[in-house]
C-alpha cells in the first residue's frame, strides 16, 4: 500500500499536484489493479454490512414477549415465530418422542413448552430464566431453540454465600484476603 | 530506570544503522519499554488469577473465566479505543492535523483487534451458558454492526487515493461509527435482550471477591497492552506517513528531471 | 465444565496479541531502516 500510492496520486486528474507532468511511467495496469483493489475493499465491507443489517432487521421482526403477554395475545399471534421469556417452573422431562417438555412462567402466567431441536446448554434446569424461540400450536408452545439467560451474579463454587449454597460449608480458605 | 532488557529486544538489534538511543531504529522508547513490562506482568497476574486462583462459578463452572477477558476487552475498545478515534477524527476535520489523523487510525486498528476479542470470547462464552455461539440479539447485533463499521474505517484508510481525501473520509466514518456505540451501550436497556445487563454496577457489585480481582486484573492488563500497542501503531503509522512523503518527493524529482519542458506542457491530462 | 471454551478463548486473545505485537515491531524496524533518523519519530 505504501509503495503503491504515489503512482496513482501522480495520475490524479484534479490537477492539484500537476505543476509537472505526473503521468505514470509504470504500465497503467498498476493503476487499474489499484482501482480494483479499492473496489474489492469497499465492496467487501459493504457486503458484510448488508448481511449484518439484513440479519438485524429480519431478526428484529422476531418479537420478544414475556409469557403473560404471549398468552394474552395468543389469538393475534397465530402461528408466527417469536421469542418467549420466562422462568422454568417444572422439572424438564423427555417424552417418548425425544422432545423436552417443561413449563415456564412470567408474572404468574404459565405456558407448556415442547422443545424439539438442539440440546440446551448445561445450565438449563428448573428455576433458570430462559428464552424459547418457536410458535404456538394450540395451548402448547413448540420450541425450536432454548437459550438460557445469564444470571447477573457470579458466585464462587466453593464459597458459602447467604442464600445460595444448600449445604453451607464454612471454608477458612476463602479467597477474600487475596489482592 | 535501568531497563536493559526489553520486550522489543526479542527481535534483535537492527543491522547497519547506529543503534544508539536517539537513532529510533525501532518504534520502542523508554516509556513503551516500561509499559511493555507492566503489560506483561499484569497479563501474567491475570492468567494466574483468572485461570488458576479464582474459583469456578456455581452454575456456569469454569466458563466464567471468559468473563475476565470478554468484558475488559469490550470496555477497552468501546470506551477507550473508539473514543480516541472519535476525538482524533473531530480534531482532524477541524485542524487537518496529521498527528490526530494517525492517532485516530492507530487507535481504531487496535480497537478492532480488541473488538474481535470481545466477539470471539463472547461467542465461546455463549455456547456453554446460553446454549448458542451466536444469536441476533440487540446487543450482539449492534456489536457486529460496529465491528463491520470499524473494519470499513480501516478499509478506507487503506484505499489507494489522495491521502488528504482519504483521511477526511476516514474521519467522517470515525465519527459516524461512534454514534452506533451508543446503541450498543443502551441496547440491553432499550430492548429485551438475552444478553445480561451491566454486572459491575458500582453500587451493587455482584461478583465474588477473587473474581472481582481477576476482572480488574483483566482490565488493567488489557488497558496497558492497548496503550503499548497504540503507541507502537502510531509510530509505525508515522513512519508510513514519512515514507509516503519521501517517495512522493523522489517521484516528483525524478519526473521533473526526466520530463523537462514538454512534460510541463502535457501536465494535468 | 467449560475448560474446552476457556482455553481456546485465552489462546485466541493472547496468541493474537503476541502475533500483532511481533508484526508491529518488525514493521516498525523495517520502515525505520528506510528513513533517515531525524524523520523517524514524531516530535513536537
Amino acid at each position: 500500500m505504501v509503495d503503491n500510492w504515489p503512482h496513482s496520486s501522480l495520475q490524479r486528474s484534479d490537477g492539484s499536484l500537476t505543476e509537472i507532468d505526473l503521468t505514470p511511467v509504470e504500465p497503467s495496469s498498476t493503476a487499474s489493479r489499484n482501482k480494483l483493489r479499492n473496489r474489492l475493499l469497499m465492496g467487501g465491507v459493504l457486503v458484510l454490512l448488508g448481511f449484518v443489517l439484513f440479519q438485524a432487521l429480519t431478526s428484529a421482526r422476531v418479537f420478544f414477549r414475556n409469557v403473560d403477554e404471549a398468552v394474552a395475545e395468543r389469538a393475534e399471534i397465530g402461528d408466527q415465530t417469536f421469542r418467549m421469556q420466562g422462568v422454568v417452573v417444572t422439572e424438564p422431562a423427555e417424552n417418548s418422542r425425544g422432545a423436552i417438555t417443561f413449563q415456564i412462567a412470567f408474572n404468574d402466567v404459565e405456558a407448556n413448552i415442547v422443545h424439539i431441536g438442539e440440546e440446551p446448554s448445561d445450565l438449563f434446569e428448573l428455576g433458570m430464566p430462559v428464552v424459547v424461540e418457536g410458535h404456538w400450536e394450540g395451548d402448547v408452545f413448540a420450541s425450536t431453540q432454548i437459550l438460557v439467560k445469564h444470571s447477573e451474579s457470579y458466585v464462587a463454587d466453593n464459597e458459602d454465600r447467604p442464600g445460595v449454597g444448600e449445604n453451607p460449608t464454612y471454608e477458612s480458605e476463602s479467597n477474600d484476603g487475596v489482592g | 530506570m535501568t531497563t536493559e532488557m526489553s520486550p522489543e529486544s526479542v527481535s534483535g538489534p537492527s543491522s547497519t544503522d547506529q543503534s544508539g538511543p536517539e537513532s529510533f531504529s525501532t518504534t520502542a522508547s523508554k516509556v513503551t519499554t516500561v509499559l511493555g513490562w507492566l503489560s506483561l506482568a499484569s497479563i501474567a497476574a491475570l492468567l494466574a488469577f483468572g485461570l488458576l486462583i479464582s474459583p469456578p462459578e456455581i452454575s456456569q463452572g469454569e466458563s466464567v473465566r471468559l468473563f475476565y477477558i470478554h468484558v475488559p476487552s469490550a470496555i477497552v475498545c468501546l470506551y477507550i479505543a473508539f473514543s480516541i478515534t472519535f476525538v482524533g477524527s473531530v480534531i482532524y476535520l477541524r485542524k487537518q492535523s496529521v498527528f490526530w489523523d494517525l492517532v485516530a487510525g492507530a487507535s481504531a486498528e487496535v480497537g478492532v483487534v480488541f473488538l474481535g476479542f470481545t466477539l470471539a470470547t463472547g461467542m465461546l462464552w455463549g455456547k456453554p451458558t446460553w446454549g448458542t455461539y451466536w444469536t441476533w440479539d440487540p446487543r450482539l447485533t449492534s456489536t457486529a454492526v460496529s465491528f463491520v463499521l470499524y473494519l470499513g474505517y480501516l478499509a478506507v484508510r487503506r484505499l489507494d487515493m489522495d491521502p488528504v481525501a482519504r483521511s477526511k473520509r476516514a474521519a467522517i466514518l470515525g465519527i459516524i461509527s461512534f454514534a452506533n456505540l451508543i446503541i450498543i451501550r443502551y441496547s440491553v436497556a432499550w430492548w429485551r435482550s438475552l444478553h445480561q445487563g451491566t454486572t459491575l454496577d458500582p453500587r451493587d457489585t455482584q461478583l465474588d471477591d477473587s473474581m472481582l480481582v481477576s476482572f480488574f486484573l483483566g482490565l488493567v492488563a488489557l488497558s496497558l497492552t492497548f496503550a503499548w500497542l497504540v503507541i507502537h501503531r502510531f509510530r509505525v503509522a508515522w513512519l508510513e506517513h514519512q515514507l509516503e512523503a519521501q517517495q512522493l518527493e523522489v517521484a516528483i524529482a525524478e519526473r521533473t528531471a526526466s520530463a523537462g519542458p514538454t512534460g510541463l506542457a502535457a501536465g494535468g491530462a | 465444565m467449560g475448560w474446552e471454551y476457556v482455553i481456546p478463548g485465552y489462546l485466541i486473545v493472547f496468541g493474537s496479541l503476541a502475533t500483532y505485537t511481533i508484526t508491529l515491531l518488525r514493521r516498525g524496524r523495517q520502515l525505520a531502516a528506510q528513513l533517515p533518523p531525524e524523520k523517524r519519530r514524531f516530535l513536537d
